[in-house]
């Protein structure tokens, strides 16, 4: 008795102290403004009005310019929504209230309802998010006005109204207030982005490749779904604010103690970890994000690399509250480890690789695993300000990588392209690369410098007691990072750099597109040809869009289909295009964001929590990614910031970690350029390539030996996915088709082939001689009175 | 006059004026044996014979013990829907036959020939 | 009413009896046959009658008639011709019209010799000669061979004869089980009659025409009339003597005017009764009858108006009969046989 009591005003002193604590927790609510909904809904009805103009036939760039317009007005109400009420002192989660969507009740008490409502829970973390989500999608919609351009028709507004649908979705995922409805984004933007990467349906790579991203993330699905519906019968409602509360006050939705319950502490965090990595393409999850690269570039760029595989780590930091019911935080443990291998799996394939794109979606991948180790680690505001810089340096990268692809027919791989950022046109795309680049390398005093110097710094001191083993994880990140660099340059070095060389890729041997007979005057020929026009179009993939053929005859792609001509490199030339201004101006825009994300940092707001991560931790601090459990706050007392600073070979970890991190990010850079670097100034003068496909790295793959095939063929991850996965499926459909074949077809045969032997053995009575048929007959009935007599008497 | 001699005795008066008396049931089977046998020498007719009149003759020789059986049974119960059926045995028998004959006539155009074994690649 | 094992012999021998008679090639043992049948027959009757005792056995007629129909019922399927067949067959039909008269069903009696023997026998014969042909002049008159070979006679026999066995068993055991009919007075259908009734009294001299019939009760056989003069008459049925008339006074006493009254036709005939049960108890299956009769004609119109490809084996064979006939034939100068042979039109005479 004595006991409980003790247990009781613990509980009581525990709960106040986080309300107090946290505003994030239990604290009030702000109602937010109606329009706020309107951030989510605009884009809904963009996709609605893509709609009607695939319906109507329209065969201009009016869905481009519809969905660039609503989501700019999205971007605007979500900057007005941050100006208002995330820059002053109080950052309390608002909350609107959209319609009831799932209302059950089947009792009077409140444990018998159900409630799921159309709401938005609005704090720092989902202002973040839906801050870049929307601004990117902005941009990366004016690019793709022009990049999709070769398909002007009802692929266009296909193209953007499954878009639309995506940013509704995403807006969906990070303003829900309950669990359901943001399973209703996270959904939603599943099936956009396997609507997307099939966007080349008739290309059987990109059907390949969304079926597999779709199936994939189902197995994560089904983890977040049960996670789901743990939550409900933990804590008996599936909104944050309540379940927020719960744990503030370690009480689950009956009144029990939380942090003993092995369910909430351990099994629902697995659970929400497995729907993460799912989406996020970690650890044995990763394989659908690579061939997830079938889709168009935009895609890839706000997709599959700034906004919905960052879901995961939205969805841990989300719900970071319930991560640490747990006193010995075990998942976050383990969610630490996966990312940190995770990263530093992806970084040996993505040095072994030659696809520029496959690069990118690797190091998508690596970098995901950066953010979980920070989240992992107990820095969410790192995880969070990593998402946000590379959000914006990835999506500049991809759409720098697109732009080579739009130019060069989409020849993606390195060996085969170099010097490209001296080509005419290409400048801007050889900056904003750099930018990316360095950024990807950790470069001092770039935003991705700042971000991930916050999670390395973190893992140092973290200590062990908390996060098993965190030394050693970020030990494998720094090196990781040392990586990034090398095979971020590798790119960069053999690509934008060196000789002007390029072989056209395989669309552009299919189209016609850019070329013309070797030593024609261009003007001229462009003239003749009425070819001037497709400097404006973006072929990627082109070749395979005969389902733009709805749009009529003497389209773009009609014609390119009909002069199709085998290109012959000894009698023709290849005339890249440079990317035109919406391109350029999409480009510009995300570089420029990226290298004033660093700033950020650096930022001094009026919110808690800047002293630690400037704007960004001013935005995490009071949100739910930074509200802790009361039995973790007894022992972190200002988690993810020790105050005492912790030692890293006896020096302020934090402080030594920017000239540590620098330092291997400059030696990835300069090993790079020595290997790839090509020869004078722009290798630095270290490096002497002179072709585009040979370089001094050719060398090391003897000394490597197996290891760079292995790694260049993605560790065999899908070969092993097929022995141990496909196969055995292959072998058991097999018996079961072959049960089907011969035991339950066998039986029905045996139903049909029992009468046709009895019709076999009786044929010969049906000869057609009636007095046959009479013998039968009259034999018949003497029996039946026989029988009948001999029955009867 | 006296109707009892008229139905059971030997005395020889062909016509029965008047409601007849009752009919023992000796008699009755005697009717009824007579109208079996009618009938299955009819059915062996029917079974043996190839020629399609004769076995369209023989059809109405079963016909006929049928009537008979169906009277004698009247007779018996003092019923006289036994007669009528026999009425409606009789059109019967003179619909089949004219069908019947009309069909043997057009089969015999055809194969010149009034067996009916000649029929059988028609399996019926 | 007969030793079962005593029938089955009997049964046994009329089986071999008209196996013997079926037609066959070689040797044709049909009187012997016919014989051994008609002995199995009669020793049938003779048994069936003989445990009965005179009173219960049918009059002697029955044993002539169902001979004769027998008899003639085993030549029309043994006889190899056709025609002979349908002449047997019509003495069959007269020899169960004879039993029929037995029965008292006078009508139907008639009705079958009319209809039977007089309209479907003929429409045989004609079809007979229709599908037989003529020998040609000189030619022996040869029997098909369909009518000269039974087909499986001992089979048919022998199912035949179970099928005999087991249904004489049975009506054995069945008659002996019928309940005793119930005897209704039919004179009762003379309330339906009083046209009969007027008509009879006055042909008969017992009513004046002027008299009117003031009461009838034809369960005890009574009729109440008035004369022209004004007297009441009461005519009564009495049994054995045929009825008294008698006048009846103002103060009820009667006087017999009259014995051996009540005329011998004032009751109700088979025919009527049968007409009665006919057309009052069955007025549904007579429109029914009627329209088989219609659809039977216009089937047999239809059919014999059919025009038929005569079939190339039967062509064949005529050919080279008619090559064997006369020598000098050239099947392929002219063909003597029409392909398409035309519609008889006593076929439409049998339809009706």
């Amino acid at each position: 008795m004595t006991h409980h009591l003790t247990m009781l005003e613990t509980l009581t002193s525990l709960a106040v102290a986080a309300g107090e604590g946290h505003a994030g927790g239990a604290g009030a609510m702000r109602e937010a403004p109606q329009w706020v909904l309107a951030i989510a809904l605009l884009p809904f009805a963009a996709f609605l009005l893509n709609g009607v103009c695939a319906a109507l036939k329209v065969r201009n760039q009016f869905p481009a310019w519809l969905t660039i317009g609503t989501l700019a007005t999205s971007f605007g109400l979500t900057l007005y929504l941050f100006l208002n009420y995330f820059t002053g002192a109080d950052r309390a989660p608002m909350h609107v209230h959209g319609f009831e969507w799932i209302h059950f009740q089947w009792g009077a008490t409140e444990a018998q309802t159900f409630i799921s409502n159309f709401a938005f829970y609005i704090d720092g973390l989902t202002c973040l998010w839906i801050l870049f989500v929307t601004g990117l999608a902005t941009l990366i919609a004016l690019y793709s006005s022009e990049y999709m351009n070769h398909d002007v028709g009802l692929g266009y507004c296909r193209f953007f109204a499954a878009f639309s649908l995506f940013v509704f979705s995403m807006l969906v995922l990070v303003m829900a207030d309950n669990l359901l409805l943001m399973f209703l984004g996270w959904e939603g933007v599943g099936l956009c982005s396997y609507l997307l990467i099939g966007y080349f349906y008739k290309k059987p790579a990109a059907v390949a490749a969304a079926k597999k991203a779709f199936i994939i993330n189902r197995i994560g699905d089904l983890g977040l779904l049960m996670a789901i519906f743990s939550a409900y019968g933990i804590f008996g409602t599936v909104e944050y604010s309540k379940i927020f509360a719960m744990v503030a006050a370690n009480a689950d939705g009956a009144g029990n103690l939380l942090s003993v319950n092995t369910w909430a502490g351990i099994v629902l965090p697995l659970l929400l970890t497995a729907g993460a990595f799912g989406k996020s393409a970690q650890l044995f999850f990763y394989v659908w994000l690579p061939d997830a690269m079938e889709g168009p570039t935009p895609v890839s760029a706000l997709i599959h690399a700034a906004t919905m595989v960052t879901a995961g780590v939205f969805l841990i930091a989300r719900l970071y509250p319930v991560y640490t019911i747990d006193p010995a935080l075990t998942i976050l443990t383990l969610v630490a480890w996966c990312g940190a291998i995770t990263a530093f799996w992806a970084a040996t394939i993505e040095m072994a690789i030659f696809d520029i794109k496959r690069v990118m979606g690797y190091s998508t991948i690596s970098q995901l695993g950066f953010m979980f180790a920070g989240l992992g680690l107990l820095s969410p505001t790192g995880a969070a300000f990593h998402t946000f810089t590379h959000a914006f340096f990835k999506a500049t990268l991809f759409l720098g990588v697109g732009a080579v692809m739009h130019g060069f027919g989409g020849q993606l791989d390195l060996r085969r392209l170099s010097g490209v950022a001296w080509m005419r046109g290409f400048g801007l795309v050889g900056i904003a690369m750099l930018i990316g680049s360095i950024n990807l390398s950790g470069v001092p005093f770039t935003a991705g410098f700042f971000s991930k110097d916050m999670i390395l710094a973190q893992g140092f001191t973290t200590p062990s007691t908390m996060i098993g083993g965190a030394q050693i994880v970020a030990w494998i990140l720094l090196i990781t990072a040392g990586m990034t660099a090398y095979y971020t340059f590798r790119t960069f070095f053999r690509v934008y750099t060196g000789p002007k060389e390029f072989n056209p890729g395989d669309d552009a041997e299919l189209l016609d597109l850019g070329r013309h007979p070797k030593g024609t005057n261009l003007e001229q020929w462009h003239k003749e040809h009425g070819h001037g026009h497709g400097h404006g179009h973006g072929h990627d993939h082109s070749h395979d869009h005969g389902h733009a053929h709805d749009h009529g005859a003497g389209s773009v792609a009609d014609r390119r289909l009909q002069t199709r001509i085998d290109f012959d490199p000894t009698t023709e030339e290849f005339d890249p295009h440079p990317p035109g201004w919406a391109m350029k101006a999409a480009i510009l825009a995300c570089m420029l964001c990226s290298i004033l994300a660093a700033g950020l940092y650096f930022m001094k707001t009026a919110g808690p929590g800047a002293e630690h991560g400037g704007w960004v931790g001013s935005m995490i601090h009071p949100s739910s990614a930074h509200f802790a459990s009361p039995e973790f706050g007894k022992t972190a007392t200002h988690m993810g910031q020790p105050h005492e600073p912790a030692a890293f070979f006896g020096q302020d970890a934090h402080k030594l970690m920017y000239y540590v991190s620098a330092g291997v990010g400059l030696i990835g850079i300069l090993i790079a350029a020595f290997l790839h670097g090509p020869k004078g100034w722009q290798g630095l003068f270290i490096g002497n390539r002179v072709i585009a496909e040979k370089s001094r790295a050719d060398g090391l793959i003897n000394l490597f030996g197996p290891i760079t095939k292995v790694a260049r063929n993605k560790w065999y991850v899908d070969e092993i996915y097929d022995a141990i996965i496909v196969k055995p499926l292959h072998v058991l459909s097999h018996i079961f088709h072959l049960i089907d074949q011969y035991i339950v077809d066998g039986i029905v045969n045996l139903c049909g082939a029992i009468p046709r032997w009895i019709g076999k053995a009786l044929r010969p009575t049906q000869s057609g001689e009636i007095h046959g048929y009479a013998i039968g007959m009259a034999g018949g009935v003497a029996v039946l009175l026989v029988l009948v007599f001999v029955l009867t008497s | 006059m006296n109707m009892t001699t008229l139905t059971t005795g030997f005395v020889p008066t062909l016509a029965q004026a008047g409601f007849p008396e009752v009919m023992s049931q000796v008699t009755l089977g005697h009717y009824l044996v007579v109208a079996a046998i009618m009938f299955v020498l009819g059915m062996i007719g029917f079974l043996t014979r190839r020629n399609l009149i004769i076995m369209f003759l023989c059809t109405e020789l079963m016909f006929q013990a049928a009537g008979i059986a169906l009277i004698a049974f009247g007779r018996y119960h003092l019923d006289f829907s036994g007669q009528t059926f026999v009425i409606f045995v009789l059109t019967v028998a003179a619909a089949e036959a004219a069908m019947a004959l009309a069909l043997i006539v057009l089969l015999y155009r055809r194969k010149e020939s009034l067996n009916a074994e000649e029929w059988k690649d028609l399996q019926g | 009413m007969i030793n079962p094992y005593l029938l089955f012999g009997l049964l046994v021998v009329g089986a071999v009896g008209v196996v013997m008679a079926l037609p066959r090639r070689g040797t044709n043992p049909q009187v012997l046959g016919a014989a051994v049948a008609g002995l199995a027959g009669g020793l049938l009757m003779l048994f069936l009658g003989l445990k009965a005792g005179p009173d219960k056995i049918p009059n002697l007629f029955f044993y002539v008639f169902a001979a004769v129909g027998l008899g003639g019922a085993l030549r029309v399927i043994t006889h190899p011709r056709p025609v002979y067949a349908a002449l047997y067959f019509i003495m069959t039909v007269l020899a169960s019209a004879g039993l029929f008269l037995l029965l008292s069903a006078e009508f139907m009696a008639f009705a079958l010799i009319i209809v039977y023997a007089g309209a479907i026998l003929i429409t045989y014969l004609f079809v007979i000669m229709l599908a037989t042909q003529a020998p040609e002049e000189g030619q022996e008159d040869v029997l098909a061979d369909y009518d000269t070979r039974a087909n499986e006679p001992v089979a048919a026999t022998v199912i035949g004869f179970v099928l005999l066995a087991a249904l004489t068993v049975m009506l054995f055991r069945g008659t002996s089980a019928l309940p005793a009919p119930a005897k209704a007075n039919p004179d009762l259908l003379l309330a339906d009659m009083p046209r009969k009734v007027d008509r009879l009294l006055e042909t008969n001299g017992v009513m004046g025409p002027k008299d009117v019939i003031d009461r009838t009760d034809w369960n005890a056989g009574v009729v109440e009339f008035t004369t022209a003069a004004g007297a009441k008459m009461v005519l009564e049925r009495s049994v054995g003597k045929g009825g008294t008339l008698s006048e009846v006074a103002a103060d009820g006493t009667r006087k017999v005017v009259r014995e051996n009254a009540w005329p011998e036709d004032l009751r109700v005939t088979n025919a009527e009764l049968l007409g009665f049960n006919l057309l009052r108890d069955h007025p549904g299956t007579i429109e029914i009858a009627g329209v088989i009769l219609l659809m039977a004609m216009l089937g047999a119109v239809v059919l014999s108006r059919k025009q038929v490809q005569i079939d190339e084996d039967a062509k064949k064979a005529r050919v080279t009969q008619l090559a064997q006939a006369d020598p000098s034939f050239d099947p392929g100068s002219e063909s003597p046989i029409e392909l398409v042979q035309q519609p008889a039109s006593s076929l439409e005479e049998a339809a009706r």
